[in-house]
């Protein structure tokens, strides 16, 4: 936020993420490309394999070898894959922090919540014990929780606390991009409710942007302002939220809204995704295209502009 | 207090009737014993060839009720009736072999459920062998089918399934001994969106064909919805609405339901829930005493009755909150988030 520079917080171009073994390859993610800019929520949805964590852990460089990443990563204009580990230290959590899918077991066992909260201040800041401590206090109020509870271990908070600590741990140094992978699965939708609520707050009041990582379509189309839909390694749909829940356009992003039963309405019968698995030589959806855009029976092809900010994944233009 | 006995629709008797059903856990030393109570004075029946969906949050009891009903837990007073028959009384000393051949479990985690040493063909046999069953390769193979995978499957790992097949296992193991009654403990909650759907139409199949009855424990409101017939509200240990499903998320009447369902994302919703409105569900329903829908705390001073308040297919729609009393003019009352003029205490 102290930074002057006035374009997106990050911009990933043509990330590709390869994950090599003995003689064969896995693409994690394929040609992704995808831009947020400040104070904004981005979602990226997806079932469990399509490669949405693998580019939130790509941009965070936590991929080692044998994953082999190409395209750029820029995050204020900085490029991201060419850093140093002694530049990546000072990056990560400074400028861009994450919450874990597990983040409810990410804490330490055997320490108090003071004392990790604290490593992050005298770490990071080489702040005094002391300071560390007061400043941890602010921060647990900060997400509602008595400072009190600053000598208790992990195991003596509910669920959703230790999830609240683990957010309050993520913005402690006030980064731009808070990435956050599956942040309330693990919990029931009253609790989930609140923490989502929490976020928001501490969006307007720290000024961050999101990279938002859930399966959830209903929670993702209601938090974030614009989204990706990625299948197999590619973003098959790039837009605003609202108008990607409106009017989706790629068949994937129809079966994956199909996968969520509806609350108001009468009851009607849900398919889920179709078991159309991908192989080589098909995206597994080209059989439910419309006719104009049934030419990427081979692959997925690229994102095309549609509208105005709407992406899809075709090759043809057709009427929409 | 003297709880109305929930009607049924079906012509049939429900398989399965628990009256009164209280849990006490006790913890700490010999010396300092604490009490929590887990399920205070339960009253459900499950119909016959239906799916009855128990939601609530993390700690409301549901688990709790649904090991009782399993009798994996010895509740500490109460009934359960499996056709008429009050078991806990009949058969002290745990459940009999046709009690556990009548009701089944499929739970939480199909990844911990299934020993990884053994191959699926093991799973569905026991069950079958130790309820004198035939067990033929015919038999194994047409429980496959059942539940919908492949009958090659059967010489396979759990390793070598994703987990929606290994929860159709888990389900195909519970339906290996023809039961009557199964209890789902949330089934989806450990799987990804791809293969939810395909779990609750696998169950609502099993119901509209075989007539089996379910207990659906979940606290996924819009899988409760969509595959009960239905829903009962588990609040703190005590059950505190039920009706019809399709009536009951349309019209929710305890605040504890509307601050369950106001939780829930949803898309159509145009504006983010109220805050004020939620704060003041949550505090009516964390302390009775502060619930600014009643007239000085009437909650905490005598336990609210079920209240009839609306019919829907046959299906009574009660509640049991105050507010909904026979003697309130209005029959149905909305809550608002403005404290409400104090009529009739």
């Amino acid at each position: 936020m102290t930074s002057s520079f006035d374009g997106p917080v990050l911009d990933v171009r043509n990330l590709r993420v390869a994950y090599g073994g003995d003689g064969r390859s896995v693409l994690g993610a394929d040609d992704v490309s995808f831009s947020i800019g400040p104070g904004e929520v981005f979602g990226l949805a997806g079932e469990s394999g399509c490669g949405k964590s693998t580019v939130a852990n790509a941009i965070m460089r936590l991929l080692k070898p044998p994953a082999v990443i190409t395209g750029s990563v820029s995050f204020k204009g900085r490029d991201v894959l060419a850093m140093d580990p002694r530049e990546l230290r000072a990056f990560r959590w400074r400028e861009i922090a994450m919450v874990f899918q597990s983040a409810m077991n990410s804490l330490n066992p055997v320490l108090t919540v003071g004392e990790q909260i604290g490593d992050i201040f005298t770490t990071h800041e080489k702040l005094k014990k002391r300071h560390a401590r007061a400043r941890s206090g602010e921060l647990l109020e900060l997400v509602g929780i008595d400072p009190a509870r600053l000598k208790s271990y992990p195991h003596q908070l509910s669920g959703g606390m230790r999830q609240r600590v683990v957010i309050a741990m993520a913005v402690a140094l006030k980064p731009s991009l808070l990435i956050m992978d599956e942040p309330t699965t693990a919990l029931d939708v009253v609790v989930q409710q609140e923490i989502m609520a929490q976020i928001g707050d501490l969006r307007r009041e720290l000024g961050f942007s999101v990279l938002f990582i859930t399966h959830d379509m209903s929670l993702m189309i209601e938090l974030s302002h614009r989204m990706g839909v990625m299948y197999g390694g590619r973003l098959v749909e790039l837009a605003p939220a609202k108008a990607l829940f409106a009017e989706p356009l790629h068949p994937y992003t129809q079966a994956l809204m199909g996968a969520f039963p509806p609350l108001t309405g009468p009851r009607v019968h849900l398919s889920g995704l179709s078991d159309a698995p991908r192989t080589a030589g098909g995206c597994g959806f080209h059989a439910v295209c419309p006719d104009d855009r049934s030419d990427c029976s081979h692959h997925i092809p690229d994102l095309r502009e549609v509208a105005e900010g709407r992406f899809v994944a075709r090759t043809a233009g057709g009427p929409r | 207090m003297t709880p109305q006995a929930p009607a049924t629709t079906a012509t049939r008797p429900p398989v399965m009737s628990v009256r009164g059903l209280t849990k006490d856990f006790t913890s700490g030393g010999l010396f300092s014993r604490a009490r929590h109570r887990a399920l205070n004075a339960v009253d459900l029946d499950i119909p016959h060839g239906r799916i009855v969906a128990l939601v609530g949050e993390s700690g409301s009891g549901k688990s709790t009720l649904a090991r009782c009903l399993a009798r994996l837990e010895q509740p500490t007073r109460g009934e359960i009736r499996l056709d008429g028959q009050d078991v806990l009384r009949t058969q002290k000393r745990g459940a009999s072999r046709a009690y556990r051949g009548a009701v089944q479990m499929v739970f939480q985690d199909p990844f911990g459920s299934l020993n990884p040493v053994h191959r699926v063909e093991h799973f569905l046999r026991r069950p079958l062998l130790l309820h004198g069953k035939p067990a033929q390769e015919s038999d194994l193979r047409a429980l496959m089918t059942t539940v919908g995978l492949d009958a090659d499957m059967l010489q396979s790992y759990p390793h070598e399934l994703s987990g929606g097949q290994r929860q159709r296992v888990a389900v195909a193991r519970a339906l290996a001994v023809d039961p009557r009654l199964v209890l789902a403990d949330e089934p989806t909650s450990m799987l990804d969106v791809s293969v939810r759907v395909g779990i609750l139409n696998l169950m609502r199949r099993l119901r509209d064909e075989r007539s089996i009855s379910m207990l659906y424990i979940t606290h996924d409101l819009a899988s409760a919805r969509y595959v009960a017939d239905t829903i009962q509200v588990l609040f703190a240990g005590e059950l505190v609405e039920g009706g019809d499903s399709l009536a009951l998320m349309d019209r929710p009447a305890h605040p504890y339901t509307q601050l369950l369902l106001s939780a829930v994302p949803d898309p159509e919703r145009t504006e983010p829930y109220d805050p004020v409105r939620r704060a003041a569900l949550r505090a009516a329903v964390l302390t009775p005493e502060s619930c600014p829908y009643t007239a000085e705390g009437t909650c905490s001073r005598t336990t609210p009755v079920r209240h009839v308040i609306g019919e829907d297919d046959g299906e009574p729609h009660w509640v049991r909150c105050h507010l909904y009393a026979p003697a309130t003019p209005t029959a149905r009352r909305v809550l608002t988030a403005a404290v409400p003029e104090t009529e009739n205490g």
